[in-house]
């Protein structure tokens, strides 16, 4: 199989839209995945100057993320099916990337949120915001210092904990209120 | 779900169209979450904003840890199995240890190609 062709493929892997797997699949290979370019732009980000980076690994970083997309949308998805909810709203994402321990991702996420919000408040006026940003920033909860880098080892409960209330209190600002008291977003990483 | 020029400029990638390039296509990032389950339905416009940043730091962290396994081999060029070394070592990218291990038969092994 050859991936280096673009466009169709014999398909070697399952995937759900396809019919019938004699070798014509409806998918085509690139709308599974992330842009290449976009990927290697963001390995090199991180790695030094003089690092090179394999062809099997660029290939195998896009199916990782891809892989992670689908990971996540599907616990954030259970999640609205539970609660009888057709829409997964960018709160869910959060919740699920959370449950499944990426919550160092979480406070970047929200800053980077806030910052797209605030761009586009600009142009679009009133935009009916989700709750999650609203909540949090009356809280007070989003600091403007810097935010540390986004790998650390280990999970912060912490962070989370005090944040639940932000993600799942869906009765209002005063119980998240409470649990936000006191509490330091920093204290995990020092 | 319509959210009229939410998706304006933001094709392309960055916020608005404005910040650098380091975005990923909402538009694909949509695509692969419908394809995760035959029952997702609807997805706020902000959801595949949050995943543009997401994966980003997602693709940042799993590099890093890729390239501790390379300088522990004292290489430069950061393979495959180095991948694979770093989801095995790394609780949080369990979901993802069938699937390193699985695309073995991709074809052959390429030359190792400098870029």
């Amino acid at each position: 199989m050859d991936r280096k062709g673009g466009g169709f493929h014999a398909c070697q892997r399952h995937h759900k839209s396809s019919s019938g797997h004699d070798g014509d699949c409806t998918v085509r290979e690139q709308d599974r995945f992330m842009p290449i370019a976009n990927v290697i732009r963001i390995m090199r980000k991180v790695l030094p100057t003089h690092a090179k980076i394999s062809d099997d690994s660029k290939e195998t970083m896009q199916e990782c993320v891809s892989e992670y997309i689908s990971f996540i949308t599907s616990e954030a998805n259970e999640r609205c099916q539970r609660e009888q909810r057709k829409t997964i709203t960018a709160e869910d994402v959060l919740w699920a990337m959370s449950k499944l321990g990426f919550d160092d991702y979480i406070e970047p996420l929200i800053a980077y949120l806030r910052r797209y919000r605030e761009l586009e408040g600009v142009h679009h006026g009133s935009m009916r915001g989700e709750p999650l940003l609203k909540r949090a920033i009356s809280m007070g909860a989003l600091a403007p210092a810097a935010y540390p880098p986004a790998f650390h080892m280990g999970h912060h409960q912490g962070l989370f904990g005090g944040m639940a209330g932000c993600f799942m209190d869906g009765s209002g600002a005063t119980s998240s209120h409470v649990a936000m008291a006191g509490y330091d977003p920093y204290s995990g990483y020092k | 779900m319509r959210q009229a020029g939410t998706y304006s400029g933001l094709l392309s990638g960055g916020i608005s169209g404005r910040t650098g390039p380091h975005s990923l296509p909402l538009a694909r990032i949509k695509k692969i979450m419908k394809k995760s389950g035959e029952d997702v339905k609807m997805i706020s416009g902000e959801a595949p904003i949050v995943f543009s940043k997401a994966c980003e730091l997602f693709i940042e962290e799993l590099t890093l840890r890729s390239w501790m396994v390379t300088l522990q081999s004292k290489r430069r060029t950061l393979h495959k199995d180095d991948i694979t070394a770093a989801v095995i070592a790394t609780d949080i990218f369990d979901f993802l240890v069938q699937m390193v291990s699985d695309s073995g038969s991709r074809g052959p092994a390429p030359a190792e190609m400098e870029t």
